[in-house]
């Protein structure tokens, strides 16, 4: 009897997929492999040196620097692909122009694209002889080779995440709410910043971690166009690429830990930020 | 009038979805918009409201015309099908939307929301989030946002579409009884008719993009003018009967029947009729029946419904099966008949008992589209003929059926046909169609279609007579065709050229007379033009300015309208033509003794 057979193999309540335990193993054993553990032995890793030593690392002057960059540089992209990401998500929701197919499928090419060679086109662009640096280079702004460059390079990774995430929340912005607001009286601002914007903050502010969080440990795209001048150009990951290769296992470890205590004490900041703001629009307006 | 429209058109890639509907609300008055989906009906509603713009016409509320205001300061409260509830805010704020857009202080918008949820019997639920209520109690919600910032008018677009039978029932009720209480002039648009019979004033029903007819509930019920509007309207058996001197028959049997017009010019001419399934006695024999008789028939199927027994009955005399449209097929048209319970008992059948039929009630719809005829030189071209997607299309919309006849005009002498032509005899277009036109009106046919070869669903339909004594039927055949297509109707006056000046009031004024008598006895509202020049010339000139146009051709004199038009008829490949001969009443008389 087939039913008997599925039966027998399937928990209390069969589903799709059967078998509870064989998933949750699974899932325990990703956990385990790709991220508990790895960092487990970082911090292992870190904590062989003595406290003075780990302190010295992780606040040289070249160190410090270095987190500066590369949480201002992603905050400032995660920002910036929040706006535009948005209006991006927008244009391909709502909107049906000739070649909107084209320009959706586009978006994720940043995720496909090798970080290294995107990297690469952005410094043959922005060089002070590129297609672009060649005309913003007598306006005196230098974009390849300073932190600007970084940024544009964190805002194209960033990019599809946000517009990823916001595009089913617009989706489900119906029209008639507009409509409803219209009839009532609102004109079109208070429509965007009472209806439409509240709707999709939670997706907006999820796109918005997700691309700030890919930007933090960008490495592949950044190097190529910023130059790494120590205490100027120089990111925290690319730091402790440079400490491995002068075998300082200990070194690098340390400032792994930081990233990993920056980059956990944020998300999680954000994560409450949206916990908070949901429910601060269920109970009040 | 608390809202008027003058003659609404919007058109979405050029078809035209609401066509020339001009509407009148009374202040305080519940108005349904009734119609199927796709008819245009909530396209209106928006437009009311002004979330859709419209081509052509012009929107007043209270005498304010609004055609060119923004929804935002049309001042209307809109519910729409899904509630379309802010899910982010509570019901207090979604209440308060309208009362904080305007600024209004605290707690006078406190009060208002209050005041709103005790009429909608919502109190305590200010704290609730939309995703907490049910249905029904959302729609609520949606019903006194609406109504938060006192609109002159309240717009329910389906309100009850997403609920179940017995909170729509529930909610109907407060509906009705907000909108007493308020007397706010209310607009609903619905597909349901019990729904609309359960709130209506007044309704308006809708097919097409057209508004058909507008009346009370009881009166488009027993009398409807349109077979749309019999049929939309419960449950419906229409019938094609003739008229005489004598009175209506159907098949044999002389019956009696209401709304008939009187005959028109001595013709004996067929009639569309409408039997409502509960007007239909059954007894076991004919003597038993307390109101006339019509036919004997096979019950062929019982469903039994609670407070009634519905029936499907097969007609047993050929004639009389052959007159039936019902609302199905043609070929397997039934008599749908309801009786109640207390008849049952009297009564009681079984599938396959025969019986005799009575009608208690039958109404005649004073349209003159009854049926067509397709006429060609053999059966098999006349099956051709029947098969043309216009024809096909207009006897579909029209739920009527297409007969056959070979006719030979050529060698068939001028005595009179057997059996005498009944409805619209429609013609293969050609360079000799002109002849076979004449050949049919002088053998009793009163209107010609005029058919070339796979001519599309017109768009445009241009209406002309040649005498002032046509326009009358004219007019009505117009009207009743273009309830059954979505096309815009366009009369065209046309005056010989002559000096300027001089004599041009006159045809200005047959104008303005033609397009109030359409609106006011046929409900067709049409765009007039006038031309000037020779009329041929100009009917050809107009129907060549766009593609799918139609001609709507009234003439008084047989022969006089068969030579002039010959050429307009012969055209290739030539336009649809509907002719409608009626003979001019002074002259009628010795043309029938003749």
């Amino acid at each position: 009897m087939k039913f008997g057979a599925i039966k027998n193999l399937g928990q209390s309540e069969p589903s799709v997929i059967p078998g509870f335990g064989i998933t949750l193993g699974f899932t325990t054993f990703f956990l385990c492999a790709i991220v508990l553990i790895p960092l487990a032995a970082l911090v292992l890793k870190a904590a062989g040196m003595d406290w003075e030593r780990f302190v010295a690392v992780i606040t040289s002057p070249r160190a410090l620097a270095s987190y500066r960059l590369s949480f201002g540089a992603s905050l400032v992209a995660a920002t910036v692909n929040m706006v535009f990401g948005f209006a991006l998500a927008w244009t391909l929701v709502r909107y049906d122009f000739p070649g909107r197919k084209f320009v959706d499928a586009i978006i994720d090419m940043p995720f496909a694209l090798p970080t290294a060679v995107s990297g690469i086109a952005l410094t043959t662009v922005f060089a002070a002889n590129g297609w672009i640096g060649q005309y913003l280079e007598p306006q005196g702004i230098k974009v390849a080779y300073t932190w600007i460059g970084i940024t544009v390079a964190l805002t194209l990774i960033g990019m599809p995440f946000v517009v990823r995430t916001v595009q089913p929340a617009l989706q489900e912005v119906q029209r008639d709410l507009e409509d409803a607001a219209e009839t009532l009286g609102a004109g079109r601002f208070y429509v965007f910043r009472r209806i439409i914007v509240p709707t999709v903050l939670p997706a907006l502010l999820t796109g918005f971690t997700l691309a700030f969080a890919r930007a933090v440990g960008e490495y592949g795209s950044v190097i190529f166009i910023a130059g790494n001048m120590p205490m100027k150009t120089e990111i925290t990951p690319l730091l402790i690429v440079i400490r491995l290769e002068e075998f300082d296992y200990a070194g690098a470890a340390a400032l792994g830990c930081v990233m990993l205590a920056i980059s956990f004490v944020m998300l999680l900041a954000i994560n409450l930020l949206q916990v908070w703001g949901r429910k601060r629009m269920m109970v009040s307006r | 009038m608390s809202i008027a429209l003058d003659q609404v058109t919007k058109r979405y890639q050029d078809q035209p979805v609401v066509n020339d509907v001009s509407i009148e609300v009374g202040e305080g008055e519940f108005f349904v918009l009734l119609g199927p989906s796709g008819s245009g009906k909530s396209t209106l509603l928006r437009a009311i409201a002004g979330l859709t713009g419209i081509d052509h016409g012009r929107i007043s509320l209270h005498g304010r015309d609004v055609t060119h205001l923004r929804a935002r300061d049309r001042g209307v409260g809109l519910v729409f099908q899904n509630y379309a509830l802010f899910r982010h805010m509570t019901v207090a704020d979604n209440i308060e939307f309208a009362l904080r857009v305007r600024r209004t202080k605290g707690a006078a918008r406190r009060a208002r929301r209050k005041e709103l949820l005790k009429l909608v019997a919502l109190e305590g639920m200010d704290e609730r989030l939309p995703g907490q209520l049910s249905g029904g109690q959302q729609q609520r919600v949606a019903v006194a946002r609406a109504l938060a910032h006192k609109p002159q008018v309240l717009l329910l677009d389906e309100p009850f579409g997403a609920l179940d039978a017995k909170i729509r029932e529930e909610l109907r009720r407060t509906i009705r009884s907000v909108q007493r209480e308020l007397g706010i002039t209310t607009v609903l648009v619905t597909h349901d008719q019990e729904e609309a019979f359960a709130l209506a004033d007044t309704i308006g029903v809708m097919n097409h993009g057209r508004l058909l007819e507008v009346g009370q509930p009881t009166d488009l019920y027993a009398q409807p003018a349109t077979r749309f509007v019999a049929t939309f309207l419960g449950a419906a058996n229409l019938l094609l009967a003739r008229q005489s001197a004598d009175g209506i028959r159907f098949g044999a049997t002389p019956v009696n029947a209401e709304g008939a017009e009187p005959l028109q010019a001595g013709r004996e001419h067929e009639v569309v009729a409408v039997l409502r399934p509960e007007e239909v006695e059954l007894a076991a024999t004919r003597e038993e029946l307390a109101s006339n008789f019509i036919a004997r028939g096979a019950v062929e199927e019982i469903v039994f419904t609670g407070a009634f027994e519905r029936m499907r009955v097969r007609l047993l005399d050929e004639p009389c099966a052959a007159q039936l449209l019902g609302s199905g097929a043609a070929s397997d048209a039934r008599l749908e008949v309801t009786r109640t319970q207390h008849d049952r008992r009297s009564l009681p059948l079984r599938a396959g008992a025969q019986i005799a039929l009575g009608a208690r009630r039958l109404h005649v719809l004073p349209t003159p589209l009854s049926s067509f005829l397709a006429c060609a030189p053999t059966v098999a071209e006349a099956e051709e003929l029947a098969r043309e997607p216009l024809l096909e299309r207009l006897s579909t919309n029209m739920k009527t059926r297409v007969g056959l006849r070979a006719i030979a005009p050529a060698t068939e002498g001028l005595g009179p046909p057997t059996p005498p032509f009944s409805g619209v005899a429609a013609i293969a277009g050609g360079s000799d169609s002109a002849t076979t036109v004449e050949w049919l009106l002088r053998h009793g046919a009163s209107e010609v279609l005029v058919l070339p070869r796979n001519a599309p669903s017109p768009t445009r339909v241009f209406i002309h007579w040649t005498d002032e004594a046509a326009r009358r039927a004219t007019l009505a055949v117009s009207a009743s065709l273009l309830r059954h297509v979505s096309a815009e109707a366009v009369y065209l006056g046309i005056v010989p050229a002559g000096p300027p000046g001089a004599g041009r009031a006159a045809p200005m004024r047959a104008l303005l007379d033609a397009r109030s008598e359409a609106q006011q006895s046929h409900g067709l509202e049409m765009r007039t033009e006038l031309a000037i020049g020779e009329t041929v010339t100009e009917l050809t000139r107009n129907l060549s300015t766009g593609a799918a146009q139609m001609l709507v051709l009234g003439i008084t004199d047989i022969a006089q309208g068969a030579s002039a038009y010959r050429s307009l008829l012969a055209a290739q490949p030539g336009w649809p033509v509907l002719i409608v001969y009626r003979p001019a009443e002074t002259r009628s008389l010795p043309d029938i003794a003749a």
